[in-house]
């Protein structure tokens, strides 16, 4: 079993080294909450009520499906010329995909404003390893709505029985699309959700054999989704689609898996991947890589191990387990854990006490810095640690540290950003569907058939959306810490740094950055803290 | 760090960050490293590996398992008939480049590369005991280890390692979004290139329209990404690897990279341009970049591109066609820009893809997860042909359904390495494999 943290062991700098792994970081009066706390306490009150609260949903989801919207338009449809309703489908399509970037756009807002709420802060953290652990792209998907219910599923279900997570994600419907479980049927099973399921999911490499995979993609045969199908088999023109079990595509011969026989479906091949030994150790390790950074070798990983099955796989009492262990705070370890692009910028703003970019900002800066939430690069998600840092994304995370610390001085740091793309991709620009005269023409509406007056005055209004104002530093050092350099950096560095050790050259650099001039101005506290922002130290933790 | 580093360094020092060209205020790990340098002689000569003109190979990776058998086809063969009903290609549509083989039909400009004696086919390449996990088996491509060995430095990290020890970052440049996992060394070096900064596949303007630019991005927006099939693999990269550094050495270094990298690469594409129109994909710009790169003289030897999507588990046909498309224009477009600067004989490109797949398609219209597959060697120096042997499709020669490997691809890298980048490839690939006959 693991072991506990006693209240003696437990000060300021760990408190702020958990609010920034369990959370989006915070502010230096959240990490002195903590910290007058008992460990376990910091911990269960980090991670809240174990019942689920469910935030508002985004807006987009009381849009009326594209079913309905394309419903009255149908009958005209039918009625055109061919040519004429090639032209429709394909103005059709481009305000189908307009309006799928649109909401991609929103959810992905919507989901760093719940991480940016300090009270949500913890399931959020969780649910993005979830997505990031049972990663599904909308690249593949192309249903925002679907991406939301999964993402929803992580956030409701994440602090509860893994067991219960596992089965969830098999009959969720943009996994089922994702990994092509929806298109199986017994005369020919799809193996892709099987393999990454043992391979990604659950198990490891290693521990399942290429007849586990056939037989269980057997088994999972029948759990598709039920709903009307587009005429390519997508998803876009039909209402959403829920899991569906159909017992006329299910394989209901025997199978072998894992060493035993039965009539098995795919609640019995979860089941059966789960009582495998390589199960709890390979979730522990993910689990504990994530929050602390770095892997645990044997013997802590054994003690994970334990913990995780006395506890019967329950999430939530797990991760206080972790947070609580000595060990999740190792100093030796405590520059290794390299943060995540979206935990750099929420908790940057955190940390500034100002509100996040606007969403198609924030969405733009988070795909380059290698994190596009809802895209991740592949079925294994990120890789994460050292993966995040390279030289093209250091130097993004230093330009758009600049941005938020000092702001983009009305647009002219954004200058290289296309306004006109991103007012359509926040829905400052919308297209409305195609309509059909009464003579049977397609009169399209797409942004290329704005009027130029309405496309300029939005993309004015992008601009003034987007430009950021420099963080508001006045309440961030007292006039007494404006005095010294010395005593800025102090304040400074346990804002930002949680009081960690600075090496003496990097301290000269952050005490040089503020100039000379007593006492410091709000700008010069700026360029303190950049200086603090755009060093390797603050890529860390 | 050796002389040769700190000569780079040194020269980047003096003109370019302390001029104030950049924004950031000077890293610790500059600071120390500047008092080094000023201790340190002038003078040091750049190793002749680094040298403007040596031989550069291009690696373009297939992420997702390609489908070698609808790329390289075999004619008028009943076996392949049998196993793919819808997904098979007809003899009349491919372009046919010998008696028994022909290119999918969306290849011709790899056919007319093959026509300009400028294209070898390497045919039935992979392992012994093949993976068909993506991640494993894209692990043994980049570290070019046995099947059940594992090693934290990949085989072009090694190449650098033992040829390179005193280039700069910028020996190796990745256009992806993270650094692959073949260039994991014990020195780390390369760097990330992104050139046109979009997140989005396609840019492309439609043909005989007039889209003002702000238009025709709206409409990038707006095109289909082919997400349809093969999406679940997008990029694939593996883990990175710190050697003895700690995560803030590597970022302290990295730091450094980008600086000095940045100036090195704005440098060189400043004067160059490209010679002949790329396709508008994301892979074809990426190709144009490359290609500027080499003309204006970067000094690097590595270049490594990606395009993803080939998981084509369903509905294959149209998104396999999609694909190649893509990199078979792109790459034609690169071989003839190469040609018109002259650098056509430096230059080798190699294809790989993580594995081939099933011999039989499954009945969502797709294929499953195979082993050996065809790969591609194109430039100046390559002899044009066919290398290896079309595996047999006949039930009785599959294993679990898939094609057997007659070539070992470590013998691919062993061929580049020693016939290309002229060093020897034994202590980079750990064992002696028996190089092809590729070059002239």
């Amino acid at each position: 079993m693991l072991s506990t943290l006693t209240a003696s062991d437990w000060d300021r700098n760990k408190a702020g080294i958990l609010l920034q792994r369990a959370g989006f970081s915070g502010t230096p009066e959240e990490v002195d909450a903590l910290a007058s706390l008992s460990p376990t306490e910091a911990a269960d009150f980090l991670l809240g009520p174990a019942k689920f609260l469910p935030p508002d949903p985004p807006a987009f989801l009381q849009e009326s499906s594209m079913e309905e919207a394309l419903k009255s338009e149908r009958v005209k449809f039918n009625s055109l010329s061919d040519s004429a309703k090639a032209d429709a489908k394909k103005e059709v399509a481009q305000y189908l995909r307009a309006n799928q970037g649109r909401q991609m756009t929103e959810l992905r807002g919507w989901w760093l404003k719940q991480m940016a709420e300090p009270a949500r802060a913890a399931r959020e953290k969780l649910t993005l390893f979830l997505h990031g652990h049972f990663a599904t792209s909308f690249e593949k998907v192309r249903s925002p709505h679907l991406l939301y219910q999964q993402n929803s599923l992580f956030r409701e279900k994440g602090y509860g029985m893994w067991s219960d997570l596992v089965l969830g994600v098999a009959q969720d419907p943009a996994m089922l699309l994702y990994l092509d479980g929806a298109k199986s049927r017994a005369e020919a099973p799809n193996e892709n959700f099987a393999r990454e399921l043992f391979e990604l999911f659950t198990l490891g490499e290693g521990n399942y054999t290429e007849k586990d995979i056939q037989e269980s993609a057997r088994a999972f045969t029948g759990w598709g989704i039920g709903a009307e199908k587009g005429k390519k088999g997508g998803l876009q023109r039909g209402s959403y689609p829920s899991f569906k079990n159909v017992p006329k595509w299910h394989d209901s011969g025997s199978k072998t898996i894992f060493g035993e026989t039965g009539n098995f479906d795919g609640s019995d091949v979860v089941r059966l991947a789960l009582a495998q030994a390589a199960a709890p150790r390979w979730i522990a390790q993910k689990l504990w890589r994530f929050y602390a950074g770095w892997p645990a070798p044997e013997p802590l990983l054994q003690e994970l191990v334990k913990e995780w099955q006395a506890l019967k796989g329950q999430i939530r009492p797990f991760l206080m387990a972790m947070w609580t262990n000595p060990n999740f705070y190792d100093p030796i370890r405590a520059a290794d854990r390299v943060k995540s692009p979206t935990e750099w910028l929420v908790g940057l703003c955190r940390q500034l006490g100002r509100p996040l970019p606007a969403p198609v900002l924030s969405s733009h800066a988070l795909s380059l810095l290698g994190q596009n939430l809802f895209e991740p690069p592949n079925v294994k998600g990120w890789d994460g640690g050292i993966a995040w840092i390279n030289t093209s994304s250091i130097s993004r995370r230093y330009e758009y540290g600049s941005w938020l610390v000092d702001g983009t001085q009305g647009l002219q740091k954004l200058s290289t950003l296309n306004m006109a793309k991103m007012a359509g991709e926040s829905g400052l620009l919308k297209m409305s569907l195609p309509e059909i005269s009464p003579e049977g023409v397609v009169i399209p509406h797409g942004i290329k058939d704005m009027d130029p007056v309405e496309k300029q005055a939005a993309t004015e209004k992008m601009r003034e959306t987007l430009s950021l104002p420099p963080a508001p530093v006045a309440g961030i050092a007292t006039s007494e810490e404006r005095q010294s350099a010395e005593k800025l950096l102090a304040s400074l560095s346990s804002r930002f740094l949680f009081g960690e050790t600075i090496p003496e050259d990097l301290r000269a650099r952050f005490q040089q950055a503020a100039g000379d001039k007593i006492p410091f101005t709000d700008a010069a506290v700026r360029k303190m803290i950049l200086a603090i922002v755009q060093s390797p130290l603050y890529q860390v933790t | 760090m050796n002389n040769h580093e700190l000569k780079t360094r040194r020269e980047f020092l003096r003109t370019g960050l302390l001029g104030g060209s950049l924004s950031w205020t000077l890293p610790a790990f500059l600071s120390r490293t500047m008092q080094t340098l000023h201790a340190q002689a002038d003078g040091a000569l750049i190793q002749g590996v680094t040298g403007r003109d040596g031989n550069i190979l291009v690696v373009l990776q297939l992420a997702g398992g390609n489908d070698g058998l609808n790329t390289v086809i075999p004619t008028g063969n009943d076996e392949y008939r049998k196993a793919r009903p819808t997904l098979g290609l007809t003899d009349s549509s491919i372009l046919r480049i010998d008696p028994a083989t022909g290119l999918h039909p969306s290849l011709s400009g790899l056919a007319s590369a093959y026509q300009d004696g400028h294209l070898a086919i390497v045919q039935g390449v992979g392992y012994p005991n093949p993976n068909r996990s993506h991640f494993r088996s894209t692990e043994i491509w980049a570290t070019a280890v046995d099947s059940d060995k594992s090693s934290t430095t990949g085989w072009i990290g090694r190449y650098f390692d033992n040829a390179c020890s005193g280039c700069d970052a910028s020996v190796g440049i990745a256009t992806a979004s993270q650094l692959p996992q073949s260039f994991a060394a014990a020195t780390p070096k390369g760097v990330l290139y992104q050139g046109g900064g979009g997140t989005k596949k396609k840019t492309s303007k439609k043909k005989g329209s007039n889209l003002s630019d702000s238009d025709a991005s709206m409409m990038s927006m707006d095109e289909d990404d082919a997400g349809d099939a093969g999406g679940s693999i997008g990029m694939l990269n593996g883990p990175g690897n710190l050697g003895k550094m700690s995560a803030l050495d590597f970022l302290e270094r990295t730091e450094m990279d980008a600086k000095v990298s940045q100036q090195e690469i704005a440098n060189a594409s400043a004067k160059a341009k490209n010679t002949v129109p790329f396709p508008s994909s994301r892979l074809g710009q990426n190709f144009a970049m490359v290609s500027r790169l080499i003309a204006g003289g970067m000094p690097t030897r590595i270049y490594y591109l990606s395009l993803g999507g080939f998981d084509t588990h369903t509905q294959q046909a149209g998104a396999h066609e999609r694909l190649l498309k893509e990199m078979g224009d792109a790459v034609s477009a690169f071989l003839a820009d190469l040609k018109a600067q002259g650098n056509l004989g430096r230059v080798t490109l190699m294809t790989f893809s993580e594995f081939g797949r099933r011999v039989k398609e499954n009945a969502s219209g797709g294929t499953d997860h195979g082993a050996a597959a065809p790969l591609f060697l194109a430039g100046g120096g390559v002899k044009a042909g066919l290398l290896g042997q079309m595996p047999s499709l006949a039930p009785k020669d599959l294993f679990d359904g898939d094609v057997k490997y007659n070539t070992d691809f470590r013998s691919v890298y062993a061929t580049v390495l020693e016939k290309h980048l002229g060093v020897k490839s034994e202590p980079i690939l750990k064992k002696d494999f028996p190089t092809i006959n590729v070059y002239g």
